[in-house]
């Protein structure tokens, strides 16, 4: 106990006047991300239109630009000749169904009684028949009108459009009072959740993605998670990158179609490398090197510090001039003897960085667990630079 | 002709007084208006040019900048050598030239020069440095804020805009430069990844900007018989002139630099920083141009601070950090002291050895006069009055009256002898008798110190202007022995009772046995002071040599240095640690300290990782050297990362006019290849490093600058259509923070720069940095470029258009000389030099080492030329000689002194042998002279008994003229202020000179004499 006590402190007093922070090499987990540029846009599939049926003539819009719509709702109406014809005819066919149905109870029974045909009664049967099936076809073509035929009480020319899905109009694309063919499309919808972020990749990374990564963007201070569900195979002429789509899951209030944005692309699992804190990497000789704390001189410098320890002891100074009381005495044992121990303090480790984030850097070269000095790598870097100078002076 | 001098003189008294009445206030008029300074004034002539290239490294200034400002200014006439150095952002060429030539002049020719010289566009325009001289810094502030309401930025404002303009415009000030906080600049942040979206390019930005910014005149109308003036004030306001700046339109929609960047307030990248008391700090330093005078420069700054300080808003100050007046001072009342002190001693001597006041005043009066009449000299010549100039005068203190004690002695002893006769009569003999050999005394006393006229370099500005002074005052004091002494002899003197005091003849009592002692062994005496001097000559050759000795300025500073590639803010943050410390340990004896880290933006080759420690002391420290010494190795001990090297302000600032090496000693190794270099200095290291003596070493390592070097890839480039100008301008400007226009508010002026956002975060980022092509391509740099992170050089240094490294060291308990022998010999034993790699030696051991080789050729010529003004006295050659065998004598008490005292043989110890040589030459012409006019008057009485007489006669004004001489020098070995280190060497010889000078002609001079003409009858043509 006591020796370790010696060790702790002698280390603390004859290292530097700074002290020299150190950590071992852990196994690190490296997300490797790259920003890029991004812009929201929907596929085209996304986008409805809502197209007459009918030609007409536009008469009124129930619904504004940017208005959200529900599923069914009204969303225009259209005054058709065809719908008016549509409707009185099929006003005109039930009164002559009526009438055809009376006329042929009326043969049936005198037939029944003998007193017409059968060829009378299948005559008028058939005419019954004709007008049945053509009011069931009108009924069913008011139908796909949105026109409930049997509360028809009379003629109407009035079409109302309805949106097919729920969403958010996005263009009214006919104006009022105008005429409409069929088929014309009237006005768009954007169908929510439905957005995609368009990012651009440069190639290196493009080779990189898959189906399914991350791809995080940033939309007014919100961090947006969208995954990446198509990489498109032609490069984009423009730009010359390669364009990624990622789905936005999340359903987003005010997200505008075309907004550019900062993307961040997270590539695949994490790698998980040997790594330590880039604070702790110096660019020595042409080389990235790490500084490594040599462990054989602890001992050595363990029994110079018992004296001093008992020295304190006696005297009472606090830490902080002991510190200097031990440098000093170290001078006075031989220049020699002094910069060796300087300079046998830290060896350098060459290192070859392989990946990097935030904080720390995969390097090879290193082993696990082994201890380096994790920040402050310039003071060493001084020490052992200042060494090969040769002298130290008074 | 000196007859007809005397008697004209002595017929027209009144005159005689009136014009020396004149001279004297003229006189005067000029000692009180003469430039006082603390040195000569020791820089070479010398022009430099800076060129300042923002953001470029080492390297490329050197090939683009450096080198064609050097061979444009090569072939110039007068050129002595050309240095330079390189460093990334600034170009530094120093011409050095002929000593002769007038600094205008060749300022105007290296102008001329500079207009051929051809440096890439945007590389940075060539400059001339201040017209100043090495010691120009002399007044230091700091622009202080107590109340804590400014910032760094804006207190640095004020320094540029209020400060500098109004100490500027102080007669005298070349340029005042401010370190230190940062300056202020525009910075519009542009995200390059998002250009994309507005469908532009970062040209696209800088062009708007450029184009933007704007101010036009549009001549004037003429309305109603009036002229209006048109004006188009374009120039941005505010930030939002920036901001809504169009960069592009398109169908009616602007899009402007609000909307693709954003715009605030910043710094610019800096190069240097200020730290004071462990809080960083802005200070500025004041400029003296080239020849004006110091004390009078910083008396009108001292004015002028209180018209700043009342400028400056409330609560900010100026306060003075270094000034140094207070050195030159120090150093001029040192000498001042010393030469009053001198002064007096000598009436005091005077007055025991005449005990008459009479003849004392005259002496005494012949003083003042003959300084006067220095003073009129040094005023005419422009010399300044400094520690040099004054201690020529302090030396020459006691030779002044020599003249006057002659002829004083000589008339006051004949009237003594004929009481009765006429006066006039006898006054007139009296000075006749002596005018003759006086006035070769006084040509040879000024003869001597010409060589010290004739040393080059810094030895020669240090020397000469006290050998200047030495021969004015001397010329001075003939003017009054010749012409006003006998006048007032003539008025004043009177014939008394007794001509022999107590003191006199208690001296005679003993000194005449003595002297028939030598007279009767006069073989055996010459031999054996012949045999000493040899074995002390010989001593001398083996004692250590050194130029200069060091000068205390009562200061102590550091030049701290840090690894290379050593960021700012790192020094900036050990120089606050550094001041903490000091602070917290010697808090009894530093007042404050201040760190001047980097370089300040004009013009200086300093970098990151090198910083200038001051300490202000408290005024009470009893041992400066014993704290200097302590605090030294705690320094080094305590922060073991950084080198200090202890110096004082001047002093550093002389070591830096050594040749560019900023130490006592190095060796230059010249060639090509930098890393060679390198391993040539460490092979030099080796070699050397058990040499004795050898106290540091330190390498200037020029490589060990980490850089990241980004190189086109030019198929890359085609493949995306973009130019190397559109990468080289986005990494100059955007990454570079090069300012791509000024927004101008009144007479400020702040950079507007097109800054990459993040692009300075880490290497990675660099390399991510987004371009985006006129098509519309987004590329990385490391798409288009290689980007990779090498060691490249710190800095380029260079000597008459060769690269060269400094290798400089520190000897101590040793004499350079020799250590650069043992050395030398070694570096050429061991180390391999390749061809085209060749080394020197340099700094101050090099001046010494030259004077020395200089002093080789001179000093025989001199002698030659006392020999022939003692021949031309004498009309005798062998008279010549005897008088000349008295210099060795001279130089036996010189050298026992300098062995004793443990002194090196410096430039300082040599005046004083050069001093001595003329004390034993003015002692022997007295000797010699009279004696040969008593074998005139006597001819037939034994050439013995005539010597003893003779020398028992001439006994008062040898001892008289020695023992003023002792007692005017003796202050200058007691004194003890600022400089006085520096006179010490000299004090210590000419103290030794004169006793066993004064000494040895008393003994052996009269012996040799009997030796000489023992057998020789006397004829009339002898004595002329």
């Amino acid at each position: 106990m006591n020796k370790l006590l010696l060790i702790t402190l002698t280390l603390a007093s004859t290292l530097f006047a700074t002290e020299i922070p150190t950590a071992k090499v852990e196994v690190h987990k490296f997300n490797k991300s790259v920003e890029l540029n991004a812009q929201v846009i929907q596929l085209s599939n996304a986008q409805q239109s809502i197209t007459s049926l009918v030609a007409g003539h536009l008469e009124k819009y129930y619904v504004k630009p940017a208005q959200k719509v529900a599923e069914g709702q009204k969303v225009a109406l259209i005054e058709s000749i065809i719908v008016s014809k549509m409707s009185a005819n099929y006003l005109a066919l039930k009164k002559q169904l009526g009438a055809v149905s009376k006329n042929y109870t009326a043969t049936k029974e005198l037939y029944e009684k003998g007193m017409t045909s059968m060829q009378e009664l299948n005559n008028q049967e058939i005419k019954k028949s004709e007008i049945n099936a053509q009011l069931t076809a009108l009924e069913s073509q008011l139908d796909t009108l949105g026109i409930d035929a049997a509360s028809l009480k009379k003629a109407t020319a009035n079409f109302i459009l309805r949106a097919h899905s729920s969403g958010v109009v996005s263009a009214l694309l006919k104006p009022l009072h105008s005429s409409v063919n069929v088929s014309d499309a009237i006005l768009s919808i954007v169908k929510n959740q439905a957005y995609y972020v368009k990012s651009f990749l440069p190639i290196e990374y493009a080779t990189k993605v898959n189906v399914g990564d991350k791809i995080v963007v940033k939309y007014a201070q919100k961090n947006i998670i969208t995954h990446i569900t198509q990489i498109l195979p032609t490069v984009d002429e423009v730009t010359q990158r390669v364009v990624v789509l990622s789905s936005v899951d999340e359903k987003i209030e005010n997200l505008f179609l075309g907004t550019y944005l900062k993307s961040t692309v997270y590539f695949g699992d994490a790698l998980e490398h040997m790594a330590v804190k880039k604070s702790a990497l110096s660019f020595f000789n042409n080389e990235w090197v790490v500084f490594v704390p040599k462990m054989e001189e602890e001992h050595h410098e363990a029994e110079a510090g018992h004296d001093e320890h008992s020295d304190e002891k006696h005297e009472d100074e606090d830490h902080d001039e002991h510190g200097e009381e031990a440098g000093h005495d170290d001078h006075e044992e031989g220049e020699g003897e002094h910069h060796e121990e300087h300079e046998a303090a830290y060896t350098l480790t060459v290192v070859k960085i392989i990946a990097e984030d935030e904080d720390y850097v995969a390097v090879e070269g290193l082993d696990l667990n082994a201890e380096y000095v994790s920040d402050k790598s310039y003071y060493v870097k001084s020490m052992i630079l200042k060494g090969s100078l040769g002298g130290h002076g008074h | 002709m000196l007859e007809k001098l005397i008697e004209l003189s002595l017929r027209n008294k009144v005159l005689v007084l009136v014009l020396f009445a004149v001279i004297s206030a003229f006189g005067f008029k000029a000692y009180q208006e003469i430039p006082v300074d603390a040195f000569p004034d020791i820089t070479p002539k010398q022009v430099v040019i800076y060129t300042e290239s923002p953001g470029n490294s080492a390297e490329d200034i050197e090939k683009l900048i450096t080198y064609p400002i050097e061979s444009a200014v090569s072939g110039m006439a007068g050129v002595k050598l050309i240095m330079s150095n390189s460093i990334f952002g600034l170009s530094y060429v120093s011409i050095f030239f002929e000593d002769d030539m007038d600094i205008y002049f060749l300022r105007q020719l290296v102008s001329e020069r500079l207009g051929s010289v051809d440096i890439p566009n945007g590389w940075g325009q060539p400059q001339l440095g201040p017209n100043t001289t090495g010691l120009g810094q002399v007044f230091w502030y700091q622009v202080k804020d107590s109340t804590g309401k400014y910032s760094l930025q804006e207190i640095r404002e004020l320094q540029e805009y209020i400060v500098t303009p109004l100490f500027k415009s102080v007669p005298g000030v070349e340029e005042v430069i401010g370190w230190g906080g940062d300056e202020k600049q525009y910075n519009v942040l542009i995200d390059t990844k998002q250009l994309q979206n507005f469908g532009i390019t970062y040209s696209d930005i800088v062009d708007a900007l450029q184009k933007s910014n704007q101010a036009a005149g549009g001549q004037y109308l003429e309305f109603n018989r009036e002229q209006y003036l048109i004006r188009g004030a374009g120039l941005y306001k505010t930030l939002d002139d920036i901001r809504n700046t169009v960069v592009k339109s398109a169908q009616g929609q602007s899009i402007t630099i609000g909307d693709v960047a954003v715009v605030e307030t910043g710094s610019a990248p800096r190069f240097g920083s200020i730290s004071i008391d462990g809080s960083e700090a802005v200070m500025g330093m004041v400029l003296q141009r080239t020849a004006t005078n110091a004390a009078k420069v910083v008396e009108r700054i001292k004015e002028k601070i209180e018209t700043v300080n009342s400028t400056l808003p409330d609560g900010v100050t100026i306060e003075t950090i270094y000034d140094r007046t207070e050195i030159t001072h120090k150093a001029v009342s040192t000498m001042t002291s010393a030469l009053t002190s001198g002064v007096i001693l000598v009436a005091i001597v005077l007055f025991l050895f005449l005990f008459e006041l009479r003849s004392a005043f005259i002496v005494i009066l012949s003083l003042p006069l003959s300084l006067l009449i220095a003073f009129l000299m040094m005023d005419y010549y422009n010399l300044s009055a400094n520690l040099m100039s004054l201690s020529g005068l302090a030396i020459a203190v006691g030779m002044i009256v020599d003249g006057t004690i002659v002829i004083v002695e000589n008339s006051f002893r004949k009237l003594h002898d004929n009481p009765d006769g006429d006066k006039f009569t006898i006054v007139y003999d009296a000075a006749r008798e002596v005018a003759t050999p006086v006035t070769f005394a006084v040509l040879i006393i000024a003869a001597v110190f010409i060589p010290l006229l004739s040393l080059e370099g810094l030895a020669g500005k240090l020397y000469s202007p006290m050998a200047l002074n030495i021969v004015f005052v001397m010329l001075g004091s003939l003017l009054v022995a010749l012409i006003l002494v006998p006048v007032l002899i003539l008025l004043l003197l009177k014939p008394t009772g007794s001509g022999e005091n107590a003191v006199m003849k208690a001296i005679k009592k003993g000194y005449t046995p003595l002297l028939m002692f030598a007279l009767n062994n006069a073989k055996k005496m010459l031999l054996s002071v012949s045999v000493i001097f040899l074995i002390l000559a010989y001593v001398l050759t083996q004692q250590g040599r050194e130029f200069m000795p060091e000068l205390n300025e009562e200061s102590i500073m550091y030049r701290v240095i840090a690894i290379p590639g050593t960021a700012l803010t790192q020094s900036t943050e050990t120089a606050g640690e550094v001041e903490k410390y000091i602070l917290k340990n010697y808090p009894d004896s530093v007042e404050s300290v201040l760190s001047m880290i980097g370089r300040s933006e004009k013009g200086e080759t300093a970098q990151g990782n090198y910083m200038e420690v001051l300490l202000t002391l408290k005024p009470n420290i009893e041992n400066l050297e014993e704290l200097t010494n302590e605090m030294n190795e705690d320094l080094e001990h305590h922060f073991t990362y950084v080198q200090f090297v202890p110096t004082q302000p001047i002093a550093m600032r002389i070591e830096e006019l050594l040749e560019g090496v900023k130490a006592e000693l190095a060796v230059k190794i010249y060639g090509d290849d930098q890393k060679i270099l390198d391993s040539i200095s460490k092979d030099i290291q080796n070699a050397i490093s058990d040499v004795d003596g050898l106290e540091r070493m330190e390498v200037e390592s020029q490589l060990g600058q980490a850089q990241i070097k980004i190189t086109p890839d030019y198929l890359a480039l085609a493949r995306y259509g973009i130019r190397v100008d559109e990468v080289m301008d986005i990494i100059r400007n955007g990454i570079g923070e090069e300012p791509i226009s000024e927004k101008i508010e009144g007479i400020r002026r702040f950079g507007i720069v097109a800054k990459v956002k993040d692009a300075k975060k880490d290497v990675e980022s660099i390399k991510k940095v987004t371009l985006r092509s006129k098509s519309g391509a987004l590329v990385t740099l490391d798409q288009i470029c290689k980007v990779e992170i090498l060691q490249g050089a710190a800095f380029i240094k260079r000597e008459n258009l060769s690269r060269y490294m400094v290798l400089s060291m520190e000897v101590d308990g040793r004499d350079v000389a020799s250590f650069v022998e043992e050395a030398d010999r070694l570096i050429k034993e061991k180390v391999n030099m390749p061809t085209g790699y060749y080394i020197g030696w340099a700094g101050d051991f090099k001046n010494m080492k030259e004077a020395t080789e200089k002093l080789m050729v001179i000093i025989p010529i001199t002698i030659m030329l006392v020999i022939l003004l003692l021949y031309t006295a004498f009309n005798s050659l062998g008279k010549a000689m005897i008088i000349l065998l008295n210099v060795p004598f001279g130089f036996i008490g010189g050298i026992i002194a300098l062995v004793v005292s443990g002194i090196y043989l410096s430039v300082s110890a040599i005046v004083g042998f050069l001093a001595i040589f003329a004390i034993a030459i003015l002692n022997g012409i007295v000797l010699v002279s009279f004696i040969d006019e008593l074998r005139v008057k006597f001819p037939h009485v034994a050439l013995k008994t005539l010597l003893k007489d003779a020398t028992l006669l001439r006994l008062r004004p040898v001892l008289m003229t020695a023992f003023t001489t002792l007692f005017g020098i003796l202050p200058l070995l007691y004194a003890s202020g600022v400089g006085s280190e520096i006179q010490y060497p000299l004090a210590v010889v000419i103290t030794g000179g004169i006793i066993s000078s004064t000494l040895l002609t008393l003994l052996i001079l009269p012996s040799t004499y009997l030796l000489f003409y023992k057998n020789e009858h006397l004829c009339e043509d002898d004595v002329r």
